[in-house]
């Protein structure tokens, strides 16, 4: 009955994963009312009924979600998979549940890390080792840097709440929800677009398969969508891909790099203006120097 | 492939593996009696020189040191204090001795072994753990950027005000140095073509002509920043004896600090490793080591030999340094960074780049002979002006006088702010 009215190629049992997913989002998010001496340590988790509720229900949705998942081939490769998947999803979880902003970023780079293994698995190399230097090993860390300066002691009560748990909870199942069965196809056999190319496929797959056409609006989107392209193409592997990736970035994506960094060197100018003004108006009030 | 036996491939790479880490901790245990004997030697005194075998009287020149040196600190008590954040005060040196170990993974330690003939294994077999991995130096900075969570957590989970202040500094001065040491990488990589420190090694190995040579300014850029990263003197902020106790490993002690201990050591390994790999030609010395894939056993072992005695060099050059320089102020520190060593790395890599571009042209017009002399002369002319303007243009920094960065009517915020970890 229910399916019926769900798209094509998704199950029931997706559907219920991700619904167990929220719920289970919902239960974990710091509330108001919940145990209020949660810390941001694993063992404050378990603090309260909710909390284990919460748990038990995210258990079974990521069990639900690697039921419902399409297999990648290899057994070496699938643990790897699941193994980083899991790490990506928990680190991502935790990262809003938290209540300490340190700890937060700790789960954060976690989730990243987890995110770079996905893309290492996948065969996108480049990507993955980038999103490690680039999130984890420079902006988090300026996070990090400003968190401790500014945490002296205790939390802020605006860090110990979650202002609107229920619809955050709901957005974020909703999106996955759209995400998985409109662009995945989880369960289905899917479009050739959309193959995720395993290591022995790339290598035996005849180079005729169709290459999706994916022209991108956002500025932000152009690298993801370029690997996207390169790894969809079944010489992808086999061929260097930084090198394709380069040629794909400052080729068809020329436009979307150069105006990416026009937009940060203007951000930074701007920085340094604001700086500069603050700095202008403090020696005013002085008079020192 | 067979699911239940391990493939010749993975085995290849648990060898490599637990020869790598063998050979690693037991140079960081040696080196430490190097850096040992060097400091001595520079101060002109002995040095250990006593513990040989024990329950003999036989000295071997002090080289026992290490083995009672290590039994030491791990019996030492393992204290933790009782206002630590527990979890992260325990992750901390795990997470960055892993991240330091787990660099070696795509860094090559030797050039090919000549065929085995093991079915399954593919011929030749390269002396790097990990070869299928095209962008070996980006995994490199991907995962020296992952140490600095260490430092970073190390200092902020042992809630003490000096191993916070060790933390902070260093994460700026990491972040900071980053990007002169990306930017001498950059020049390199666009000249070898690939990310991959075997095919950098062997570009060098086929024309002959080492990095360091043809790249003059982008080694100096990378040498200052690569010891910035390793957090050797002088840029040994983060931990400042004198200053700061210890700095974020204050807190630690037993098997904890050793960890902290060995991770250094391994940055400065790394830092040798990528130094002698990326601008001194790798495993390659002319007339003794050839080129090519092609090589017999005695082959393999001299260009083992030749790179591991370059690494030696590298790390004896690092220990007399620290005991020639003294130690940076911060904001000669920051100076440094972002006013010199960055425009001298973008004159670098827009000079490599001019090059390698208007090679092909070069050639055409001059013969490969002429185009090779220019494109070694137009580097060097770059250094020499390069270095001119970095010593009129930058601001010396070397005036010690202390400075004022707070107005009297900030005494107040300034105070705020300096309590703020306590």
């Amino acid at each position: 009955m229910i399916a019926a009215l769900l798209p094509t190629g998704t199950t029931p049992l997706l559907v219920a994963a991700i619904a167990a997913g929220t719920a289970s989002l919902w239960l974990l998010l710091p509330q108001a009312s919940g145990a209020g001496g949660r810390t941001g340590s694993l063992g404050g988790f378990f603090g309260g009924r909710t909390g284990l509720v919460g748990i038990v229900l995210g258990l079974a949705a990521l069990a639900g979600l690697a039921l419902a998942g399409r297999r990648l081939g290899g057994l070496g490769e699938e643990a790897a998979f699941q193994l980083v998947a899991l790490v990506a999803i928990v680190g991502g979880a935790a990262t809003v549940v938290t209540r300490s902003p340190v700890y937060s970023a700790i789960w954060f780079a976690l989730a990243l890390a987890g995110v770079a293994g996905v893309l290492l698995v996948l065969g996108a190399q480049f990507l993955g080792v980038a999103t490690i230097v680039v999130y984890a090993g420079a902006i988090l860390v300026m996070f990090l840097f400003v968190l401790m300066l500014a945490q002296p002691t205790g939390m802020a009560p605006y860090d110990r709440v979650s202002n609107e748990p229920l619809l955050a909870a709901i957005a974020g199942g909703v999106l996955l929800a759209l995400l998985t069965t409109s662009i995945g196809r989880l369960s289905a056999d899917p479009p050739a677009c959309c193959t995720i190319p395993s290591r022995a496929d790339a290598m035996n797959a005849a180079p005729s398969a169709p290459r999706a056409d994916n022209t991108v609006p956002g500025v932000a989107a152009a690298p993801v969508a370029a690997a996207v392209v390169g790894a969809a193409d079944p010489d992808a592997l086999s061929a260097d891909p930084v090198a394709r990736l380069g040629r794909e970035l400052f080729g068809r994506h020329l436009l979307a790099v150069e105006a990416a960094g026009l937009l940060l060197l203007v951000a930074l100018i701007g920085a340094i203006a604001v700086v500069s003004r603050g700095e202008e108006a403090g020696t005013a009030e002085r008079g020192t120097r | 492939m067979n699911a239940v036996l391990p493939s010749p491939t993975t085995i290849a790479a648990l060898v490599k593996i637990g020869l790598l880490v063998g050979g690693l901790m037991t140079a960081a245990a040696y080196l430490v009696l190097l850096e040992r004997w060097i400091a001595a030697w520079v101060q002109d005194r002995k040095g250990p020189n006593r513990v040989g075998i024990p329950l003999t009287k036989i000295k071997l020149f002090g080289l026992g040191q290490p083995l009672a040196d290590g039994l030491k600190i791990i019996l030492k008590e393992d204290f933790t204090p009782s206002h630590v954040d527990r979890v992260l005060y325990n992750a901390a040196p795990l997470l960055i001795l892993a991240a330091s170990l787990a660099i070696f993974a795509a860094i090559p330690f030797g050039s090919v072994l000549p065929p085995l003939g093991i079915p399954g294994l593919p011929d030749p077999v390269p002396f790097l753990v990990a070869p299928g991995l095209d962008v070996g130096v980006l995994w490199v900075f991907a995962l020296s950027s992952i140490a600095v969570y260490g430092v970073l957590l190390g200092g902020w989970a042992s809630n003490n005000k000096y191993g916070f202040l060790g933390g902070v500094r260093s994460s700026a001065q990491l972040v900071a140095y980053e990007i002169p040491l990306g930017l001498g990488l950059l020049g390199v990589v666009l000249a070898a073509g690939s990310l991959k420190l075997d095919r950098i090694m062997e570009a060098q190995a086929e024309s002959g002509v080492w990095y360091a040579f043809a790249q003059p300014l982008g080694f100096i850029v990378f040498l200052v920043a690569s010891f910035a990263e390793a957090a050797r003197l002088p840029f040994d902020l983060p931990e400042a004896e004198q200053e700061l106790v210890g700095g974020y490993h204050t807190e630690y002690s037993g098997i904890r600090l050793l960890l902290f201990l060995v991770a250094e050591f391994l940055h400065m390994i790394t830092a040798a490793f990528l130094i002698v790999i990326m601008f001194l030609g790798g495993w390659h010395l002319w007339g003794i080591t050839g080129s090519g894939q092609e090589v017999t056993w005695i082959g393999a072992l001299l260009r083992f030999g030749v790179l591991s005695a370059k690494i030696l060099g590298v790390i004896v050059f690092f220990m007399l340094v620290r005991w020639s320089w003294p130690r940076f102020r911060f904001d000669q520190l920051m100076n440094l960074a972002w006013k010199v060593m960055l425009p001298l790395g973008l004159a670098n890599l827009v000079t490599v780049a001019v090059v390698e571009e208007y090679r092909p042209w070069l050639a055409e017009r001059l013969g490969p002979a002429g185009a090779g002399w220019v494109a070694l002369g137009l580097p060097w002319g770059m250094f020499f002006i390069g270095w001119l303007m970095a010593g009129l243009l930058t601001p010396s920094g070397t005036d010690n006088r202390p400075i004022r960065t707070h107005g009297p009517l900030d005494a107040e915020h300034a105070l705020d702010t300096d309590l703020v970890e306590a």
